[in-house]
Formats: structure tokens, C-alpha cells, sequence
């Protein structure tokens, strides 16, 4: 699945883009991970999810992740996060090493992980009154996060009267509202509809451009990936490494339309070619081998479905 | 119950569900009809049964209350005589032409009628004590329930914090729950004699009973509910900046409250089973002390009426405690809710 | 004792907070002394004491606080109690595990209330030859069937003897299991009563004095307060014309089955076959001797059987067991 010769390379950027990652370039640098690798020992023997990593982050960058299932996504973004240990290597924030997990690095899970028994607005309040900030001071902030995820209504419900775009809107909030240095986001899309995905995505870019945030976005989803990020880091499984760090060539400001836009198309035949090659099989289902028998009965009114 | 209160099931259009659809749906909650009725028929259908036994002659009775003894030397008005007995006598008398006995058919001494089990429980609440030391039934129902409230209180005041603390910190963990696993299976009441001997004989030796016997079962189950806290809740406090006692206290606690809870529930219906041993340790009193006094002299209709009494004061609490626990934890998804 | 939830509270607190060291100290002078009683005529007799309020009137302090049997042997041998009623074998036996005590009163002793009870068709104790025989091993009615067996000529080994807990050998004999038991009062009444056509084949009246039931009390306390021990005496033979008295017998029954919770009509039937000794009996009772009249030979022959089935390893020294002065005194 080469790109098709009508394509232009994904490599090719329009003038306003290129200037624009110049200027993202000199920007100051966020996050840095150097050769970072992660060893699981388990009884099994020992894996290496994660294997001489590379790269930075800069401020107010948007970043996403993205690689096949078991190529140690999750592991890096917990590592980031605080939440793991890491074998080797670096990770930096602001220069600093990272040691445990703390405000500066909020992170948003696919799983919600709302507390059930407080409401909305102490949900968002939680992180602000673990950091010192009075009563007060904490519900005048979790008010005004609440506003800017359109959730001002629901303030005193509690997270299981809400859906899932709703409570992932109030985790993001609830991230935000420490206002860290960096947003750390595994699959925090990941269960919802197309619908509302779409919403939700358009709606992050929303908030991304109006506060000073910098995020590391973790998706499995290719047109996600390239409507969100400025660049994308591709991983590849066994152990997991840097395949490629693409800057999208797509400009901003990002809307649906773009989906069909020859940048948009050449920047997803890149991530496909690089993801699904087309002939090593590399991620973890795919050592998962179903054995089909045919279960249907000869002579079946529809037999053919295909 | 008035059956017009009770809305009537939605009638399914277009394909009317047979019964055994509606009835045994997996899972799925009945028609608040079918509910009542069901809770209904729960206590309905033991009494029935045991109605049967007690008045109908074919069911069981396999003894026969004499009502004349006729010419057997042994039998005596009202005594209690195995069928067989009765059935040889009246065969040796009716061939030694002499009188013969008469009776009619009864349950032994240990199954009382329900009329005779009510009887004893409205007199059991009527009759003033005999003796100027003397209690009231409910007096010493009374007493019987500051014994378990005591004993559950003090287990709880440790059992609950040790559990929490052993759920969260594995530290804690092992260096306790080895030994507390031994210690749950030795028998509660076999430290009566040492409780008696440092706590005296009153209420002391009672509550440890109960003490011991809810305790070590509380740390276990305690430590487990807590290590069922979603782990991505503590993660998700940790990258929102949460520190180590605020962990503890504003998410893990806060979090295993409604299962905690349960727990307790549960607990606390333990507890009353340990208190008949603990009640016969020191003094007698208490509930324990009707009950094994009204079995040694075979009055067994005031020993089912008292545990009946035990029975609903069990059932009534339980059912605050559930309601108690519905209005405190309002915040947990229905189970019913995906 | 009707006690509210804060002085339990109290009390138990108090309980945890008193170091052992203190508690077991003699009484204080102010504290009353302790008599665990329980369920055996007898003993249920003080009843009439506490309830006409004759040990203020004597001037002597005394609580008397119910129990179980068994339960009130081992709060006296914690150390819990001044004195407890039981029978003049197991004051023997509490003695022997550590918990020594004195008998200063003699109650009664059983006079039918311990029976050994044949089920239909055994007649005698001459038809239990080579049959089964329940009866919880080392207590009094064991020593019943033995003395029973003696005297009609038989050994122990003509027997199988089943070990059954004394207050489960109506429901054993009624099993069917066994085809006779050994057992007091109300376990025998009820053996009699389950079983139809059951008969008591032997009893403590056949043999008047085999049990002894006493009033037994710490040394430690008799040295301490010997003179409230002597009006407790004194208030005993009080009760004692009171029950005899068939003028009151009727108020004193009923003042006793109401102790016990059973109706007066089915408690007097009970009383029978314990003998309460008036003073007079008790005092000839009290004279040494080596038969079953005489307390001191009761207590000799119990502690012959306790050593010979091991319920303890060394005779005890019978005399200091036995205090007559309390009742000669009077
Ligand atoms: N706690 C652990 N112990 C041992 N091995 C682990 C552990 N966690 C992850 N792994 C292994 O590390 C590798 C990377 O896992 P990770 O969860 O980071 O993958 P991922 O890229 O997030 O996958 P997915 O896209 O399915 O979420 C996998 O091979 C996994 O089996
Ligand atoms: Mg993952």
C-alpha cells in the first residue's frame, strides 16, 4: 500500500505550516525523554515494552501517540505520568527528572476514573483542594473549568447520571483545572461513539488553543491522530521503539472538512504504510491466530455472503 | 395490601411472554407486583408448611396424645406416646378384654403449633416479672442487644481502621492477617473461661465473645472490600497531586464506604449468632438465658417464640440499615444501570 | 440487672481498665460478697431469701448472682466469686484444679432427683446387664450408677457406659440408642416425660446422701468475713422454716419456680426428691463418719471415685473441705 503517485508526499508542507513548526521548534521544551526503556520481569520472563525512546515536547505542542496494540503506549504515558518506573534512561520535565506522579502532569484515563461519590463540581474541585487551594478559591475554579467544558448544568450531579462524552469532558476538566504542564491523554476517547468522538475532538482543539497547555494524546485512531496532533510519534511493537516522529502537514485551524484534503490523505498513507506494513504482521493479536472452520451449513439459503 | 394501589404490569402487545418468560427472565427485576407477592409468599410459604405439620393429622404426628389411659398402667392424661406404644397396648388390652386407651394423634414436644408459638409470644410480652429481680421479656431482649451493640461497637472501633490500613498498605497486611487468619478458626467460645477470668462476670466476658467472634472475620473481609477499590481511582487521585494520608482518606475511604457498609451489615448479623454462647458465659441473662431455661424444662413454644422475636429484630434492623444505606450512598449507580 | 447502655459502658471500661493485680485482691471490706447460684432446688431455695429482703435484715451484704451450672464453677474458680452452690464432688473437684473452697452450709441432699432411668421393658438395674447405659462420665449420677450397680451385685464392666452431656440424656434415651441413663433433675423428669413407659430404676433415694449440695466458700473470704458467713448461715434456716412451714410452703414454691421460669405447680412436683436438711439433719450430717450420712464420708467415697476415673490425679484432704462450726454454731 504505497502512497498513490497522485498523492504528494506527507513530507510536503505549505509555507504557513513550515513556518509554524519553526516557530514550535523554538519554542521551550516542555517534556524530554531520552533513550527511555521499560523491562516488566514477571514469572513469564522478562518483556521490553519500551526501548531507547527519543524525543521532546514543546510548549503548547499538541503530540499524539500512536502504534499497534502492545507497543507500549500505555506504558510510556504512566511512565510520564509517574504512575511506572522506567529502567532506564531519562524523562524530563522542564528539565527536571520525573519522580512520581504529581499536579504538573495531569492525565486523562479511557476509563473516566471520576470519583462516583462526589459530585461534578467536587470532582473538579478534588485536585485543587489536594493542592492547598482553599474551599473557595477551588469551587470558584472548578465553576469556571465546568463552563469551559459546557458542563456549568451539571455541577451537582454525580458522575453516574452523566455519559460518557459527559464524564470525560468533566476528567478533562477536573486535569486542567490544576493547570499542569503538560496533559497526558491515553485513549480518553477511546469508548465513545464516532459522534460524539467527533465532538469531543473538536471540542479539545477548542480548549487546547485557549489555554496554555501542552498535550501528549494517545490514540490508535489514524484520522484522530492527524486532525489533533502537530506531530505524531509512531511506535512499533517488540520492543516498542521510535518508528518515525511525522510532522502533519495539514494547517491549522483544523475542521472536518480537511479529512479529504490531499495533505490530510498523504499524512494517513504514511501512518498506514507504517503501521499495518504490508507484510510483517507485528502487532500482539496478530500472533493471536483464530483457526476458521466453516460453522454455516452447506447449501444454507445464504450461503454466499460474500 | 390494596391491590389497586399496585400498578398493573404493562401487557406486552406483540408477543405476549408466557409465564415462565416473565417469571424466571434472568436477571431481570419483576413487576412490583410479582415483587410483593414474592416477599409475601417468602414467609407465607414456611408457616403454611409448618401449618400443615402442626394440624393436619395425616402429615406427620407420629405420637398420640392420651386422653384416657384405659387399663395401661404407664400412660397418664396428656402424656406424649410413640404411635407404635399406643397401637401395642391397645392390642394387648383388646386381648386381655380389659379398657382401652384412648388419644389422638400429635408432634413431639419440640415442634409447638403456631397458635401455641403466638400464645407464648403475646403472654412472653404481657406477663410482668415474678420476682422483684426480675425482668421483663423485652428487658432482657434489651440487655441482649447492649451486648452485641458493645461487642460489634468495640470490634468495629478497631476491626474497621486495622482493615482499611491492611487493604491499603500490604505492609500491614502481612505482618497481620497470617495470624489473624489462624485466629479465625478458633472456636469464640472457648476463651470464655479466660474472659470470664480477666472481664468478671457480667457484661465483659459477653462482649469479648462477641468481640472475638465478629473481629477477626472483620479485619479479613474489611482488607478485602478495600483492595477492590478500583486502582485507577488511586492513580488518577495520585496525578492530581493527591499525597499519601489524603489518599487514604479522600479516596479509599470515601470510595469502599457503600461496600464497607455492606460489610457491616453482614457483620452485624454474625455478631447475633455469637451471642447465645456469649450469653451463657458469667451471669445468666439476657434473651440466652429465656431460651436455654424454657428448652431445659421443654416449654419449646417460648423458645420459638423467642426466636422469632430474635428473628425480626434481625430482619427489622437490617432492612433500616439497608434503607440507611440507600439514602447515605445515593451516589452508586443503580445496579440494574449499565 | 438492669443496667443502661452508659454504665455498661462503664462498667466494662472500668473492667479493661482494672489491672489483674487489683481484682484479684481480697474483696474490699465495702464490696459484697459474691454466691453464684443455679438451677437445682436446693439452691433456687435462696430465692426466698433475696426476694423477702432477709440479708438486710440480718445486716450482712451479700448478692447472689445466677447462672449456669457449670458456668458458676468456673467464675468462682476465676477467682470471680466468694462462694458458689454446688455439690460436695465437685467442690472436690474445683479444689483439685486450684480453686480451693469450704463447705459451711449443707442445703439438701438429692432424694430421688437423680435417677437412673430405664427405658421400657428394664425393670431393674439387673436387666441393664451387658446393655448401654448414658450418662456424662465423672459426674454425680456416673457415681449413681456405680453405687447402684454395686449394691445389686454387678461391676461397671457389666455395662457400656455412653459419655452424654447430663442436660442431652432425655433426647438420647429417646433416640433409642442407649437403655438407660443417668441424670438429675429436670433431665430425669424429662427422660421420664419423652420416653413413655420409661421408669426410674435407681435414685439418690436409694441411697440418701450419696449427693451432697453445699454452699462452698473461698477460705480467703471465711477468714475475712467469718461473721457475715455465719448470718448467710443464719438466714439459710430461716428459709428453711420457711419452706417447711405449710403455712408459707406454697408462697416459698412459687417464689422458686418463678426464679426458674416454670409454672408452681410443675416446680412443686420437682421438689420431692430433693431433701432440704433442717438443722438438726444437718448438724447429724455434718458428724464424721464413713457412710453416705455423713458428709465426710459422702466426700470420701466422690473423692475415691474422682481419683479412680481420673477426673483428678491425688486425693484431697477432705477435712479441710468440711467446716461444721457455721451450723453448730447456731
Ligand atoms: N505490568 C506489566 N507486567 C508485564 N508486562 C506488561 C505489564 N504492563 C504491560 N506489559 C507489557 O508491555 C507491553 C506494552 O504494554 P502497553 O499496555 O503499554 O501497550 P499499549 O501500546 O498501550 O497497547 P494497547 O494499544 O493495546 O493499549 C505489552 O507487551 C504488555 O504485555
Ligand atoms: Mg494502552
Amino acid at each position: 500500500m504505497n502512497n498513490p503517485p497522485s498523492l504528494p508526499s506527507h513530507l510536503l508542507q505549505s509555507a504557513a505550516v513550515r513556518d509554524r513548526f519553526t516557530r514550535l521548534k523554538q519554542r521551550e521544551v516542555i517534556l524530554e525523554v531520552k533513550h527511555l526503556g521499560k523491562q516488566f520481569t514477571s514469572a513469564q520472563g522478562t518483556v521490553t515494552a519500551l526501548k531507547d525512546i527519543n524525543f521532546k515536547t514543546h510548549r503548547r505542542e499538541f503530540v499524539c501517540v500512536i502504534g499497534p496494540s502492545g507497543c507500549g503506549k500505555s506504558t510510556l504515558i504512566r511512565i510520564l505520568a509517574g504512575l511506572e518506573s522506567y529502567t532506564s534512561g531519562e524523562a524530563l520535565l522542564d528539565g527536571e527528572p520525573i519522580v512520581g506522579a504529581c499536579a504538573q502532569r495531569g492525565m486523562v484515563f479511557q476509563g473516566y476514573t471520576l470519583f462516583p461519590w462526589l459530585t461534578v463540581k467536587k470532582n473538579v474541585m478534588f485536585g485543587l483542594e489536594m493542592n492547598d487551594h482553599s474551599k473557595t478559591t477551588a469551587e470558584r475554579e472548578a465553576l469556571q473549568w465546568l463552563e469551559l467544558v459546557g458542563l456549568s448544568k451539571f455541577a451537582d450531579a454525580y458522575p453516574h447520571q452523566l455519559s460518557g462524552g459527559m464524564k470525560q469532558r468533566v476528567a478533562i476538566a477536573r486535569a486542567l483545572a490544576n493547570q499542569p504542564r503538560i496533559l497526558l491523554m491515553d485513549e480518553p476517547f477511546g469508548a465513545l461513539d464516532a459522534q460524539t468522538r467527533a465532538k469531543m475532538q473538536s471540542h479539545l482543539l477548542e480548549i487546547w488553543k485557549n489555554i496554555d497547555i501542552t498535550i501528549l494524546f494517545i490514540t490508535h485512531d489514524l484520522d484522530e491522530a492527524i486532525f489533533l496532533a502537530d506531530r505524531i510519534l509512531v511506535l512499533k511493537a517488540h520492543p516498542g521503539e521510535v518508528q518515525e516522529l511525522i510532522e502533519v502537514p495539514v494547517p491549522r485551524p483544523r475542521n472536518f472538512m480537511q479529512i479529504t484534503s490531499p495533505e490530510f490523505l498523504a499524512t494517513k498513507a504514511r501512518l498506514e504504510a507504517l503501521i499495518h506494513p504490508p507484510k510483517v504482521e507485528d502487532d500482539d493479536e496478530a500472533q493471536i491466530r483464530p483457526h476458521m472452520i466453516r460453522m454455516a451449513r452447506v447449501g444454507d439459503d445464504v450461503e454466499d455472503v460474500e | 395490601m390494596n391491590s389497586t394501589v399496585i400498578p398493573i404490569a404493562p401487557k406486552a402487545v406483540v408477543a405476549k411472554p408466557g409465564w415462565t418468560d416473565s417469571w424466571f427472565a434472568v436477571r431481570k427485576e419483576l413487576t412490583p407486583r410479582s415483587r410483593v407477592a414474592l416477599i409475601v409468599g417468602s414467609f407465607l410459604l414456611p408457616i403454611l408448611i409448618w401449618c400443615a405439620f402442626s394440624y393436619l393429622p395425616f402429615v406427620w404426628h407420629p405420637m398420640m396424645r392420651i386422653s384416657d389411659p384405659g387399663s395401661v398402667s404407664y400412660f397418664a392424661p396428656d402424656m406424649l406416646v410413640d404411635k407404635d406404644v399406643f397401637r401395642d397396648e391397645t392390642k394387648t388390652a383388646k386381648q386381655n378384654g380389659t379398657a382401652l386407651p384412648q388419644g389422638s394423634g400429635a408432634n413431639p414436644i419440640y415442634l409447638p403449633a403456631p397458635h401455641q408459638v403466638a400464645k407464648a409470644l403475646y403472654t412472653a410480652f404481657t406477663t410482668a416479672p415474678e420476682r422483684k429481680d426480675g425482668q421483663w421479656l423485652h428487658e432482657s431482649l434489651w440487655h441482649s442487644v447492649q451486648i452485641i451493640f458493645w461487642g460489634f461497637l468495640a470490634s468495629s472501633v478497631i476491626g474497621v481502621p486495622l482493615g482499611i490500613l491492611c487493604g491499603t498498605y500490604n505492609v500491614l497486611s502481612r505482618l497481620t492477617e497470617p495470624f489473624i487468619e489462624f485466629f479465625r478458626y478458633l472456636p469464640a467460645p472457648a476463651f470464655g473461661a479466660l474472659a470470664v477470668a480477666i472481664l468478671g462476670i457480667y457484661d465483659g466476658p459477653k462482649i469479648a465473645i462477641i468481640f472475638i467472634g465478629t473481629f477477626f472475620q472483620q479485619v479479613l473481609i474489611v482488607a478485602n472490600t478495600t483492595r477492590k477499590l478500583d486502582i485507577a481511582l488511586l492513580e488518577a487521585a495520585l496525578t492530581l497531586g493527591a499525597k499519601k494520608i489524603q489518599l487514604l482518606f479522600r479516596v479509599v475511604i470515601p470510595g469502599i464506604l457503600p461496600d464497607l457498609y455492606r460489610d457491616q451489615r453482614i457483620l452485624l448479623g454474625w455478631a447475633w449468632t455469637y451471642l447465645i454462647v456469649a450469653e451463657l458465659i458469667g451471669t445468666s441473662s439476657g434473651i440466652t438465658w429465656f431460651i436455654t431455661q424454657q428448652a431445659r424444662y421443654k416449654n419449646f413454644e417460648n423458645v420459638y417464640a423467642a426466636i422469632i422475636i430474635i428473628g425480626i429484630i434481625g430482619l427489622v434492623t437490617d432492612l433500616l440499615l439497608a434503607a440507611l444505606g440507600k439514602w447515605l450512598f445515593r451516589w452508586e449507580r443503580s445496579p440494574n444501570k449499565a | 440487672m438492669k443496667q443502661s447502655i452508659s454504665s455498661i459502658c462503664k462498667h466494662w471500661l472500668h473492667r479493661l481498665a482494672l489491672p489483674l493485680a487489683l481484682s484479684a485482691a481480697l474483696p474490699a471490706a465495702a464490696a459484697p460478697l459474691k454466691v453464684g447460684y443455679s438451677d437445682w432446688p436446693g439452691w433456687v431455695a435462696w430465692q426466698v431469701a433475696i426476694e423477702k429482703g432477709w440479708f438486710k435484715e440480718a445486716g450482712v451484704d451479700v448478692q447472689f448472682e445466677w447462672f449456669d451450672y457449670v458456668a458458676s464453677m468456673d467464675a468462682y474458680a476465676a477467682g470471680k466469686l466468694d462462694a458458689v452452690t454446688v455439690t460436695n464432688g465437685d467442690a472436690l473437684v474445683t479444689g483439685a484444679n486450684g480453686a480451693k473452697s469450704v463447705m459451711i452450709l449443707i442445703n439438701d441432699y438429692s432424694n430421688g432427683n437423680d435417677m437412673i432411668v430405664g427405658k421400657p421393658g428394664i425393670k431393674s438395674l439387673k436387666d441393664l446387664k451387658g446393655k448401654k447405659v448414658g450418662v456424662e462420665m465423672g459426674f454425680v449420677d456416673h457415681l449413681l450408677l456405680l453405687n447402684g450397680l454395686e449394691k445389686a451385685g454387678m461391676k461397671e464392666s457389666d455395662v457400656t457406659l455412653v459419655n452424654s452431656p447430663t442436660n442431652e440424656t432425655p433426647q438420647v434415651l429417646a433416640s433409642g440408642g442407649v437403655d438407660a441413663i443417668g441424670a438429675w433433675q429436670p433431665n430425669s423428669g424429662m427422660a421420664l416425660k419423652l420416653v413413655p413407659g420409661s421408669k426410674p430404676i435407681y435414685t439418690s433415694a436409694d441411697e440418701p446422701g450419696l449427693i451432697y449440695d453445699v454452699l462452698a466458700v473461698n477460705p480467703s473470704s471465711i477468714a475475712a468475713h467469718k461473721a457475715e458467713w455465719q448470718k448467710v448461715v443464719k438466714v439459710w434456716y430461716r428459709v428453711v422454716d420457711y419452706i417447711y412451714d405449710p403455712k408459707t410452703h406454697d408462697d416459698a414454691v412459687k417464689i422458686m419456680a418463678s426464679r426458674v421460669g416454670v409454672p408452681a405447680a410443675e416446680y412443686g412436683a420437682l421438689m420431692g426428691g430433693t431433701k432440704i436438711l433442717k438443722i438438726d439433719e444437718a448438724k447429724t450430717a455434718y458428724q464424721k463418719g464413713t457412710s453416705f450420712k455423713s458428709i465426710y464420708g459422702s466426700s470420701k467415697l466422690v473423692d475415691d471415685f474422682n481419683v479412680k476415673y481420673e477426673v483428678y490425679k491425688t486425693p484431697q484432704a477432705i477435712d479441710s473441705y468440711i467446716d461444721p462450726s457455721f451450723t453448730s454454731g447456731l
